[in-house]
């Protein structure tokens, strides 16, 4: 078995998986949605320009997608390695020919697939629920690229976390912590001009900035996203490789 | 997951003579938990090599220092390289604790893993191999307990491995269950597949194995044939007699006075156990505690057993886990045990 077989063979059974827990699936879809109703359409941008969404609603279109960027793959990679070392599983794929770099691509890939059909679904609500205008160019046909690599990083931190923690719960309240404040510090719905000046080279710190800035030239302020993407890029490679490292092959 | 997939099918590799598995003052502590404490251990090809000891005695990190999944100290190799650089194609594992993707069926499952090798058997073929052909396009989740195990050594044996470890293959499966597992071990030993089988079942190793090694605290204490384990450890064979009342001290010495051989009578807590009775000598035994007036319930003649000599090595009492079975004994109950005499039972 080659092995883009080996890749092959472990994510469809992951997928499979996951495609079989109905609540799971139905979460993992639902969540983008309640956020986009609740603060798309229902607390939405002031009138008065004021309070915490004070930007157009195309601003926010980044911020959205990066919820599910984050999240679900922290949680997701987080839990399935809790999930595989509580299962015994990973002292058996140990034994096989699957390398931990290739149980890794292969959930990353998985990852891909359902955030990428997640962050669809919230791009057409927010066309939908608010009056977001995206800016149609070219560059519109990298915005994928984007999701895909932001997903692919925090797969690797997901792996981080779930090697470090050594419980489902231990990988939640690692990964809430993680990405909560990443989530509300990375200019995605907070804008760095309501950050305290001192704050501001931290923003530049975190991984989602990246995603937001460019995703945001390509969607909103059209300007450069290149160098986001190659920055984002890099770090998901260092970060896969951290977290493939990380996955436990022991006990 | 393997690392070190390397091509490392060494000359030394258990076809020329060589031992398949070879480990010398092997180490392992967790902490202060000592769970390793120099074993010394070869096992040949084509043998079936059981691993017997108390809970806590360090069957499982064994297994696992020999399949590579924990670090340990000492010389291990296997097929003649360090376990993490054998070929996994030439190794197939069952780990003790092992819970498979849920929502697959057996059949996705099987093929799951197969899928991770170079060369795999079919599906079907090792289903039913396993007994799970009806039952396998069931997810996992659905099977009995014993369903899910067997489906799991399914996925121990798809890649068609020439070293096959078991760790507690059969825990949780029924007395049909059990013996198709019993049968597929037999076969693969005969086509040549090398097993590592750890038990808790007593009776499973010693029908199974050619080969046992008793693990006490870390330690092999003893290792051999069971036939030579039991000859050498396992004592005489026994009479225990169930009463219907506790077994004082005199009633014990009343019968032990009537034994006309040397038999040791002891008491246990359903009455009492006659030591060194052979088959021929249980009339006597029986003409014994009749002359000595003791009603019993019922009269169960055993050979010794790997059980005792499990019992007599580690100290401790036998307690098979739920759906294993005790050695059989061959016994009479007071319906069946005619009275010489007439007299009280």
């Amino acid at each position: 078995m080659t092995r883009i077989g080996r890749i092959r063979t472990e994510a469809t059974a992951a997928a499979r998986s996951f495609l079989r827990r109905r609540t799971a699936v139905f979460f993992t879809f639902f969540f983008p949605v309640i956020l986009v109703v609740i603060f798309g359409a229902l607390v939405r941008t002031q009138p008065t320009g004021g309070g915490l969404f004070a930007e157009p609603a195309g601003y926010y279109i980044p911020g959205y997608l990066a919820v599910v960027v984050l999240f679900t793959p922290l949680s997701r990679v987080g839990s399935e390695i809790a999930r595989h070392r509580d299962g015994g599983r990973f002292e058996k794929l140990a034994t096989t020919p699957l390398s931990r770099a290739e149980w890794l691509l292969a959930h990353t890939l998985v990852n891909v697939a359902i955030i990428g059909a997640a962050s669809l679904l919230i791009f057409g609500l927010v066309l939908a629920v608010t009056d977001a205008e995206p800016v149609v160019s070219p560059a519109l046909a990298v915005l994928p690229v984007f999701v895909a690599v932001g997903v692919a990083l925090f797969c690797g931190v997901g792996a981080l976390l779930g090697a470090l923690t050594d419980s489902q719960d231990g990988v939640i309240a690692a990964s809430n912590t993680v990405a909560l404040p990443l989530l509300f510090l990375s200019e995605t719905f907070v804008s760095p001009d309501l950050l305290p000046a001192w704050f501001r080279p931290a923003v530049a710190a975190s991984p989602l900035t990246y995603f937001a800035r460019g995703t945001r030239a390509i969607v909103y302020e059209p300007g450069p996203w290149v160098g986001d993407l190659a920055v984002l890029s890099l770090l998901a490679v260092a970060f896969l490789a951290l977290g493939a490292y990380a996955v436990p092959r022991t006990d | 997951m393997n690392e070190t997939a390397a091509a490392s099918t060494s000359s030394v590799d258990g076809a020329d003579g060589d031992p398949v598995l070879v480990g010398e003052d092997v180490r392992r502590s967790y902490g202060d938990v000592v769970a390793l404490d120099g074993v010394d251990l070869r096992v040949e090809a084509g043998e079936v090599f059981g691993l017997i000891g108390p809970n806590g005695a360090g069957k499982t990190t064994l297994v696992r220092a020999l399949t590579g999944t924990t670090d340990a100290e000492g010389d291990l190799r296997v097929f003649g390289a360090p376990p993490r650089e054998v070929d996994p194609q030439r190794v197939g594992l069952l780990p003790q604790s092992f819970d498979p993707p849920e929502r697959l069926t057996a059949t996705e499952l099987v093929a799951y893993y197969g899928g991770l090798y170079d060369e795999a058997r079919g599906v079907d073929s090792v289903l039913r191999d396993v007994g799970m052909a009806d039952d396998a396009d069931a997810w996992y989740e659905t099977l009995s307990g014993g369903q899910q195990r067997r489906t799991c050594v399914a996925t121990a044996i798809v890649n068609d491995p020439d070293l096959l470890f078991l760790d507690e293959p059969t825990t949780g499966i029924d007395p049909a269950g059990r013996r198709s597992i019993h049968r597929l071990i037999e076969r693969l030993a005969d086509d040549g597949t090398t097993v590592f089988l750890t038990s808790h079942a007593m009776d499973e190793v010693e029908r199974l194995a050619d080969r046992v090694a008793l693990l006490r605290d870390g330690a092999v204490v003893a290792v051999g044939p069971p036939d030579e384990l039991i000859a050498e450890h396992g004592g005489a064979p026994r009479l225990d007699v169930t009463l219907d009342g506790p077994a004082t001290d005199q009633i014990t010495a009343r019968v032990g006075d009537r034994l006309a051989s040397d038999a040791a009578v002891e008491s246990t807590r359903g009455g009492l156990r006659i030591r060194d009775v052979r088959p021929e000598a249980i009339g006597d035994a029986v003409d014994a505690l009749d002359a000595a007036g003791v009603a019993f319930e019922s009269l169960a003649w055993a050979e010794p057993s790997l059980e005792d000599v499990y019992l007599r090595l580690t100290g401790e009492e036998y307690s098979p886990r739920e759906g294993e079975i005790a050695p059989a004994s061959h016994g009479i109950d007071e319906t069946d045990a005619a009275s010489p005499d007439g007299g009280e039972r």
